[in-house]
This record gives C-alpha cells, sequence and structure tokens, in this order.
C-alpha cells in the first residue's frame, strides 16, 4: 500500500499512552496496532488474515491488558457449536434451575482464531454478536459487554477444510487487513525481547474500560462534514460501478468508513474528519466487501488494486468547484 | 436483411462536423451550372448527399456498391432518357441502354480515346467522383481528423471562380469561412478531448457549452466586424485583363474600350463611371516622377472641355511651347518613353515644359509598317499644348519610341503670393471662359471658399483643399451622368460630391474662373508606377491605362501655368521652391491605383497655330485612393503604423503575460481585503492559479496530498499551512479567527514565487 511508510500521526494523549504501551510487546506494527485502536474505538471489529506465528494473539493480549479488559480465546474447529461461543445453560441441581454459563464471547476483548474453520452455523452465532451486540441463548437475548471487540484471524494457506466466511459475514467486520514478517531488525528485536522473560507478562493497564467508553463518546461527536460524506458515498459507489467488480460496497460499508473516520481524525486530536482520514482508511475498510468478477479473477487484478484505482480517480471535494 | 452496421462511430459533434463538410462539398457543385453547361445541378446534390447518408450509416460494401449504383442509374435516367423510372420503358431499358454505354465506354477508355466518352458516361463518372469525395470526407473527419486541406482547397476554388469566371462569390466565400471555422474549431475540441482522455483527465467525450459559445460568439463577431468595416478597393487591379494581355497578346490602344479608364480625346461630354484597366501604356526613364501631359483644354462647355487646336509646323529642336515665364526657375532633364506594343498615339507625352525631340530615338510605324527613319513634320498646338507628329504626306503615324528634352520647373511661392494679379489679356480671352448657363451658385460658392484669402495664391490653394475637406468621395464607380440641362460641375459640387478627378479638376478650373483668375484644364498620366530603378539614378516608371488623369493648371503672371491637383488621394509632384508654404507634398507616393479619365473615343485635332506660348509647368503626383477618405498614403504614416504596431505589441505582451497579470491582480485583491472570511475564496483562488500555473491538482488527491507537492516543487511550507487553516474551515466548519491574517504573507509569497 503507497502510504505504508508513512509515519505515525496519532496525536491524542490517550491513544498515544496505549500505543506506546502495546508497542512494548509487538515490534514495529505500529500501524496494525492504530487499526486496531480504530476499531475498538468505534466499535468495530477486524478480521486479521494472515499465516501463525505474527504476533496476532500477542496484539490482542496486549491491547485487553493494556486497558484492563476482559480477554477470551476461542480456537475454532470444525466442531466447535454455537454454544461453545455463546454459553450455555446448565441445570443446577443444588438450585434446581437452569444457570446460564456465559461463553468466551461475553468478554470485551474476543480473539476469533481461523474463524473459517468452523461450521457456518458457529460462524452465524459469533457474526450475530458482531453485529447486534448481543447474542440470544435459550430464547434470551443477552446483551454484550462494552467494550466488545472481535478480532478473528483466517490462515490464508490451508484452504483445505474451511468454510470461507460469506459476503454478508464479511461485511460485518469494520477491518481486514495482514499484520505481516517483521523485517530482520524488528525480528532480532522480538528475540531479544523475549530472550529473558515474555514482555506480555509486564504489560500493566495504562486505561481502564471507562476511558475507552469515554473515549467512544467523543469519537461520535467527531464532526463530519458534509462535503466528506459526499466523499465517502463517491468512493463506495465507486466501486460498485468498477468495470471489474461484480459486487461492490454496501451502504453498511459507507457507515463502516465513516465511523472509522472519526475515530482516525479522534486519533489525531482533530475535531473533524477530512479526506484524508477517508482515503487512507478506505482500503482496510472496503477491500474484504468487494467482490470481483470472474474476468477479473482471472487477470491479475485484486481488491486491493481496485480500491487503489477508485480512490485515485474519485474527486475530492475542495470548495465550490465553479472557482476552478 | 443484412446485418447493417448503423451505429456510427463517433459522437453527436462528428455528425454535426461531417454535416457541415458536406455543406462544403456543396460549395463545389454551386457554382457549377454558371461555368459549365450543366443543368439539374442538384440531382448531383441530392446524390452526393445519398451517398454522404450511406457512407455515415457504414452500410457495408455489398450493400452501398449497389445501392450508389442504383441511385446514379437513376440519376441518369432523370437527365437523360424519358418515362417513368418504374415503368418497363422506364428504368429497365435506362440500364440496358446504360450498360451497353458503359462497354462501349470501357473500351473507348483502354483504348486511350477519352474525348471520344459519351455524356450519359461522363455523368456516371462525375456520380462516382462525388461519393468517392464523400467517402473521402467521412474518412477525413473521422479518422485523420483534419479537414484544413480540403477547406483550403474549397476557398481557393471558390476565389479562383470568382476572379475568372462570372461566377459571383461574396456570398460563398462568407458561408465558407463560417462553416470552416467550426469545422476547425469542432476538430479541435475532438483532438483536446483525445488528449484529456489519453492523460486520463476526462473519460467520455463531452460536448463543452463554453466552448460552443466562445465558438459562436468569436464567429459571430469576426464576421460581423467583417461586414461592418468599411472596405476599400481592391488594390490590386483585377488581374484578368492583364493576364489576358500578356497572354493573348490582346493591346491596350487608347481609348479601347468603351467603358475602360485610359486617355482618350474627346471630353465634350463627361460624367458617369468607369472600369479600371491596368494594361500598360508606356515606360519611361526619367530622373524624377512626375506627371505626363497630354495636352490641356481651356473652354468648358458645362458639360466638358472642348477644343480647337490649331496646330503650327514646328521643328523637332525647337517644339516652340511655353508654359513658364521667367520667374519660374527651370532645369533640362532628358527622357525617354517607350510606347507599349499596340498603344497607338501619334502625339507625344511630356513632363515639364517640353523643348525638343531628339530625331536619332525616334521610331514610330506609318500604317502598320515599320517606320523607316523618313522624316517627320511635328506640330505643336500652343494654346493646348499638345505636340504631334505625321508624316509628310500628312499620314497619321504611331509613335512607338522617343526621347525628350524638358524644361523641369521650381516655382516660388512667395512670388506667387506678390505678383501682379494683371493677367495679359490674351490669357484673360482664352482661360477666364464661362459658360452662360453655369449657376449663380457655383459663383457663391467659389466667394465663400476664398473670403479670407489675399492673394491668387492662397485663392486657389484653398479652392484646391476645399476638395479635400468637405464630404467629397472620390469613387469611378456609379457616378452619374449629368442630365442635358445640368452643369457638370454644378451637379458634381452640390448634387453628388462623388466623382473622380474630371470631376475635380473641371470644378477647380471653374471655380477659379468664376474668381476672375485663369486655369485650364490638363490632361494626361500620372507618374505611373516605378518598376526599376537605374544605376544612374533614373528610374523606369511603367504608366498605364488607369493612370489616364485630369488636373488643373493656374496662371500666375510672370511665372507661369501652375499645376495644382484637387483630386483626393493624388498629390502634386511639381516642386514649389519654398518651405514657408503648406503644400503637403507627401512622403508617399505611389501607393493603389492611379487614375484616368473616363472612357473617351475620338480624336479630333487638327493642326493649327496659336500665338500665346504661356507658361508651363511640370507637374505631377500621383496617388490612390480607396473608396473616398484618406488615401492609402495617408494610412500608412509612419505615425499610424507606429501607433498599430506599439498596441500591436502591447496586446501580445498583454496576451502573453495574461496570467502574471492576473495574479498581480489577485495579489492586490486579496490584500485589501484581507478579512478572515475571504480566506475561503483566497485559498480557492490559489488553487485556481496553481491550476493555471500547470500544477493542478489530480482528480483524486487530497488537498494535504497536494499541499506537500505543491511545497516541494516550489520548496515553500505555506502551502501545507494554508492548507491546514482551509481544511479546518472547510471541513470543519470553523471560522477563521486571525489566522488568515497571519498567513496572507505566506499566500502572496506563493503567488509571487509563481510569478518569478
Amino acid at each position: 500500500m503507497r502510504n505504508r511508510q508513512e509515519p505515525s500521526v496519532v496525536t491524542h494523549p490517550l491513544v498515544h499512552r496505549l500505543i506506546e504501551n502495546i508497542e512494548k510487546v509487538v515490534v514495529g506494527k505500529k500501524r496494525e496496532i492504530e487499526l486496531s485502536l480504530i476499531a475498538l474505538l468505534s466499535g468495530g471489529h477486524v478480521l486479521l488474515e494472515d499465516v501463525p506465528g505474527v504476533g496476532k494473539t500477542m496484539m490482542v493480549r496486549a491491547l485487553a491488558k493494556s486497558v484492563g479488559a476482559d480477554y477470551k480465546r476461542i480456537q475454532f474447529t470444525p466442531d466447535l457449536l454455537p454454544s461453545d461461543v455463546t454459553g450455555v445453560s446448565v441445570f443446577s441441581q443444588k438450585t434446581m434451575e437452569f444457570h446460564f454459563r456465559p461463553g468466551p464471547v461475553m468478554s470485551n476483548i474476543v480473539l476469533a482464531d481461523e474463524i473459517n474453520r468452523t461450521s457456518p452455523k458457529t460462524q452465524a452465532a459469533l457474526l450475530e454478536a458482531l453485529e447486534e451486540g448481543s447474542v440470544t441463548t435459550d430464547g434470551e437475548t443477552r446483551e454484550l459487554q462494552d467494550p466488545f471487540m472481535v478480532m478473528a484471524t483466517q490462515n490464508p494457506i490451508e484452504y483445505g477444510g474451511t468454510y470461507p466466511l460469506p459476503e454478508a459475514q464479511l461485511d460485518r467486520f469494520l477491518f481486514k487487513f495482514k499484520i505481516g514478517y517483521p523485517s530482520k531488525s524488528e525480528e532480532l528485536e522480538v528475540l531479544n525481547r523475549v530472550e529473558k522473560r515474555h514482555p506480555i507478562e509486564e504489560v500493566t493497564p495504562v486505561l481502564t474500560l471507562e476511558d475507552i467508553i469515554d473515549m467512544k463518546k467523543d469519537v461520535k461527536k467527531v464532526f463530519v462534514n458534509e462535503k466528506v460524506k459526499e466523499y465517502i458515498i463517491n468512493i463506495v459507489n465507486a466501486t460498485r460501478q468498477h468495470h471489474a467488480v461484480y459486487l461492490g460496497g454496501s451502504p453498511r460499508a459507507s457507515i463502516a468508513l465513516m465511523k472509522a473516520g472519526q475515530a482516525y481524525a479522534f486519533m489525531q486530536d482533530r475535531e473533524f474528519v477530512v479526506p484524508d482520514d477517508i482515503k487512507y482508511l478506505a482500503p482496510y475498510a472496503l477491500q474484504h466487501r468487494i467482490l470481483l468478477n470472474s474476468d477479473a479473477k482471472l487477470s491479475d487484478t485484486t481488491n486491493e488494486r481496485v480500491i487503489h484505482e477508485v480512490i485515485q480517480q474519485v474527486h475530492i471535494p475542495a470548495g465550490k468547484e465553479s472557482v476552478r | 436483411m443484412a446485418k447493417i452496421n448503423s451505429k456510427p462511430a463517433g459522437s453527436v459533434t462528428h455528425l454535426f462536423i461531417y454535416i457541415l463538410t458536406f455543406l462544403l462539398l456543396w460549395e463545389w457543385l454551386r457554382p457549377i451550372p454558371v461555368i459549365t453547361h450543366t443543368a439539374d445541378i442538384h440531382i448531383f446534390v441530392w446524390f452526393a448527399f445519398f451517398s454522404a447518408i450511406l457512407i455515415y450509416l457504414r452500410v457495408p460494401y455489398w450493400l452501398i456498391i449497389p445501392a450508389l449504383l442504383a441511385g446514379s442509374i437513376y440519376g441518369l435516367h432523370i437527365l437523360f432518357y424519358e418515362g417513368s423510372f418504374l415503368s418497363r420503358e422506364g428504368g429497365w431499358q435506362t440500364v440496358k441502354l446504360f450498360s451497353g454505354e458503359a462497354w462501349y465506354n470501357t473500351t473507348l477508355i483502354f483504348s486511350g480515346e477519352f474525348a471520344g466518352l459519351t455524356d450519359p458516361f461522363r455523368t456516371f463518372l462525375l456520380f462516382l467522383l462525388l461519393a468517392l469525395v464523400c467517402y473521402l470526407l467521412y474518412f477525413s473527419v473521422f479518422q485523420t481528423r483534419k479537414i484544413f486541406f480540403f477547406l483550403l482547397s474549397t476557398v481557393v476554388y471558390i476565389t479562383v471562380l470568382d476572379t475568372f469566371t462570372p461566377v459571383e462569390a461574396s456570398a460563398a466565400i462568407i458561408r465558407i469561412v463560417i462553416i470552416g471555422f467550426f469545422i476547425l474549431t469542432l476538430l479541435h475540441m475532438l483532438k483536446i478531448q483525445d488528449e484529456e482522455r489519453a492523460i486520463g483527465r476526462r473519460t467520455a467525450s463531452f460536448f463543452s457549452p463554453a466552448w460552443m459559445y466562445t465558438l459562436i460568439f468569436m464567429i459571430l463577431a469576426a464576421t460581423g466586424v467583417g461586414m461592418a468595416a468599411p472596405k476599400p478597393d481592391p488594390q490590386w487591379s483585377d488581374p484578368v485583363p492583364a493576364m489576358r494581355g500578356m497572354v493573348l497578346g490582346e493591346g491596350s490602344g487608347s481609348g479601347s474600350g468603351l467603358k475602360r479608364v485610359g486617355y482618350g480625346e474627346n471630353d465634350e461630354r463627361l460624367g458617369g463611371g468607369f472600369i479600371q484597366d491596368d494594361n500598360p501604356v508606356f515606360t519611361a526613364e526619367v530622373d524624377d516622377a512626375s506627371y505626363w501631359r497630354g495636352e490641356s483644354k481651356h473652354e468648358y462647355t458645362g458639360h466638358g472641355w472642348v477644343s480647337d487646336p490649331v496646330y503650327e509646323e514646328v521643328g523637332g529642336d525647337d517644339l516652340g511651347y511655353t508654359k513658364y515665364e521667367s520667374l519660374t526657375e527651370t532645369e533640362e532633364r532628358q527622357v525617354s518613353i517607350e510606347m507599349k506594343e499596340g498603344v497607338g498615339f501619334s502625339h507625344f507625352f511630356y513632363p515639364g515644359q517640353v523643348q525638343s525631340i531628339s530625331l536619332d530615338n525616334l521610331s514610330f510605324y506609318v500604317d502598320d509598317n515599320e517606320g523607316a527613319r523618313e522624316p517627320l513634320t511635328f506640330m505643336t498646338d500652343p494654346v493646348g499644348g499638345r505636340v504631334m507628329a505625321e508624316t509628310p504626306e500628312g499620314n497619321e503615324i504611331t509613335l512607338t519610341a522617343y526621347d525628350l528634352a524638358y524644361e523641369d520647373p521650381a516655382f516660388p511661392i512667395g512670388t506667387m503670393r506678390t505678383v501682379s494679379e494683371n493677367d495679359p489679356q490674351e490669357i484673360q480671352d482664352l482661360y477666364l471662359q464661362l459658360p452662360e448657363e453655369l449657376p449663380e451658385r457655383v459663383a457663391d460658392l467659389a466667394e465663400e471658399i476664398v473670403e479670407d484669402e489675399e492673394n491668387r495664391y492662397d485663392k486657389v490653394k484653398a479652392v484646391e483643399q476645399y476638395f479635400s475637406e468637405s464630404g467629397f468621395t472620390y469613387q469611378t464607380q456609379d457616378v452619374p451622368m449629368p442630365e442635358e440641362d445640368e452643369d457638370y460641375v454644378d451637379q458634381f459640387l452640390f448634387e453628388t460630391q462623388v466623382g473622380y478627378c474630371d470631376n475635380y479638376s473641371t470644378s477647380m478650373a471653374v471655380l477659379l474662373r468664376t474668381l476672375d483668375i485663369p486655369a485650364r484644364w490638363v490632361k494626361g498620366f500620372t507618374s505611373g508606377e516605378e518598376i526599376e530603378e537605374l544605376e544612374d539614378g533614373r528610374s523606369v516608371y511603367e504608366v498605364a491605362n488607369g493612370n489616364a488623369h485630369s488636373w488643373v493648371e493656374v496662371y500666375f503672371p510672370e511665372v507661369g501655368w501652375v499645376p495644382f491637383e484637387p483630386t483626393q488621394g493624388f498629390d502634386n509632384y511639381a516642386e514649389f521652391a519654398e518651405e514657408e508654404v503648406d503644400i503637403d507634398i507627401d512622403l508617399d507616393e505611389e501607393n493603389g491605383e492611379d487614375f484616368e479619365q473616363p472612357d473617351q473615343d475620338r480624336d479630333d485635332l487638327i493642326p493649327e497655330l496659336e500665338e500665346g506660348a504661356d507658361d508651363f509647368e511640370a507637374a505631377g503626383s500621383e496617388g490612390s485612393t480607396g473608396g473616398g477618405g484618406p488615401g492609402l498614403a495617408e494610412m500608412f504614416t509612419p505615425r499610424t503604423l507606429f501607433i498599430s504596431i506599439l498596441s500591436l505589441v502591447f496586446l501580445m505582451v498583454l496576451y502573453q503575460k495574461q496570467s502574471r497579470l492576473q495574479n498581480y491582480y489577485f495579489l492586490i485583491h486579496y490584500k485589501l481585503l484581507g478579512q478572515d472570511k475571504r480566506f475561503s475564496t483566497a485559498y480557492r483562488r490559489l488553487l485556481w492559479i496553481l491550476e493555471n500555473e500547470g500544477l493542478p491538482r489530480g482528480e483524486g488527491e487530497t488537498l494535504r496530498e497536494y499541499a506537500k507537492r505543491v511545497d516541494l516543487v516550489l520548496s515553500s511550507q505555506a502551502m501545507m499551512k494554508l492548507t491546514k487553516l482551509y481544511e479546518k474551515v472547510y471541513y470543519g466548519g470553523y471560522e477563521p479567527d486571525g489566522e488568515w491574517e497571519a498567513l496572507q504573507t505566506e499566500w502572496e509569497e506563493l503567488v509571487k514565487s509563481l510569478n518569478s
């Protein structure tokens, strides 16, 4: 991605502190940390597509520990049942009543590992939680905690025995991105850090959950100008009209892009969204939401490239056009 | 039906251009009936239209060829055959006849006998040609996008026809130019669209309204100015007679055509228009330009001038004719004259006051026989100054070349102002004559003109100047002929005020005579066109029929006859000795055409003698005239040229520097209007200026990215600062609070660095 080399611009003090804390554990992944925080602050979820062992779990755990959040990990397997995710009611001999035993989803931050390995039924149970913020078991709807964020991973290498996520469910993730291998020097740094003792053990909370909730409220107050909204819509629209695209971004994509933009602006300590925010976030927010047509799949075209083309072409509003 | 690819390439613009192109093609067909014996040209036009449509619709070849064939056979049927086309005797017969013809003509073609081709087959070939032309035009509009050559050849075609044939193309040329402008501009627009597509600025073709408005406005303005602007008569005379003369050797004798300009003999009835004729009459090698005098006339009848020359026989070495008296200084000069072939004059033309004829270089012929060196008798009319020669037997001769010695005068102005006005009696008798019917108002006008003048010279100058100031128009056509009971001078002075040299000179002479100033009417030629400068400082002048002219000579006691030039646009070549005088001897000599007198027919001279040898002058000037008003001469004075060039340069600089100037304007504009609320417009103006200066913001480029790029290019940081503020204002909805003032210098620096 063309702006991969750009330095971080986060200036909000609390967020900045948070990122620094996480970086004690995760080396050289500032951008991915930022994206995760954007998802956290705007109430979205993240799909990581990556090979094992690049630090996905460490990042999530560091994040959870830094904010003192409740953290759960679900390893998805083909035999996992929906109730293994959401929780189950068990009959208590003592009280002669059913007690609900919350599943792992009933926590603040959930790592859903290899989500494409489980059956659609179980996937659906998780994804309902993603969108609704609640789970329904035994006819009873239970609210999830706040904040709540799922970081799902899928392995792009092994497709044997997997159940690829359907479009409708991919759409529920705010972002999809890769973590990627560290550079040599970063990897050396990783080795140095874990030589004696794993740094995750030393991570202490720097924020409280209340701080996160407050910040989430503030994010919603970030101003989005009509022109910027128009720009968002134009981008999403352009994905629908692109010649290589079979299915373009949905209105939910527009909403996601706007919310992410608000969070990103907030992290930069800005009270309004500028097109740069949108342009920067669009690839992460859109590339998993479009479906290429068969011609494009046969050629070299990728989702990434389509999004890139779109954002290069969509006009950016900058004032009365009559002045041009 | 087969698959007809009915989707033509290109846009509406293309179609529009193609239609315009077809209109141009039509212009080619329009004049054909006038210049050839072709009738029913509309059939060809319809056929061309038919072909154009078929080609535009991209009808496949296997269909278009039969269709065109059928079309041309139908056309042939209408033109050559009888009966209804659809009847048995009609169309089918035509087809049979035509196939026979085609076969026959094909054999003719292969045997090279092109002259034997039959009319129907020729017509068929024309049809074929039209179809081909339509295809070529289609190709050039849609494929190569070049039409200029076709346009140019159309213009050439039409102008050539207009010049050499009876075709009247004034309207056609306007149509062509308008159509041509449209085609060229639209094609250019298409090209620009292509370029924009190539660099990705635009994805689809479009029809720019701004472009169209500008185009229409410019064309309207240009044609409007063209229509409204004054149009001088052609500065080059009609080339056809000259070419014909050159190619066919047609001569230009005196008084040849009825309505042609030239030197004639009969001036009894002046008036009416004439047409130009630039066939040369003679060439002369001479020191200085001067008018060529043929003779003068002194009796005004109310309709023209008559003379009853009385010749006296003289020797070739003393022609016995004097114009100048003691106070005029003269200088002896030589002139060699060579008449053009076919020009027949038996009398001489001379500058100044002719002295003698060199017998050595005299050549002539008698009755078409090359004149041997036989002796000639020279005869002079001492009154009119006409000098002629004939054989001793009295046979008329035609002069072909002669050398003359003459006196070149310089007139003393001071003297002319002060000399007595007592004219000798014989002068008064001859040169104060006026017809009795001359209306009173002529004399009244003369009094009015000279009421402020004291002496004869100033009076004469006042009358001479009168014509250039009082609304007179020089023109050679549409000059009315006076009625039988109308006085020629009166009509010109009070009724028409349009005319040429005869009107001016006659009127001046008559006006002067009413003031008791002796004056006479002189005819001859203006100096002609200098065609060669010789090494010894002399020049060769070519005098044409169009140079025929008339002017006025005024008598001053002890000075002699002094030439004056009342005709607008002509300058007197006569030399006046003192500088105090305000004679407008202008810098420019020959521009444009020269002049002549209207048609004359015959000659009525009888040799006879006359006593009064008056004094004469040589004078001359020449000039040109457009349609009245100032001559070209005045239009090309150094001053006007200077001013025009200056303003042209100014305009060019303005055009060249327009963006700079614009930027300066905005600099000042926003400096004065420094309030915060102007910030947004100032920033947008900056974007606009940057785009103008070749640094436009990309389509998908955010302001921040753009600012970064601009700052990189201009090595500044101002753009980013301004952009941050603008983002705040534009996307964040803030009201700037004093920041603009702080950033204003940055803004100015940016614009200035663009300007440098």
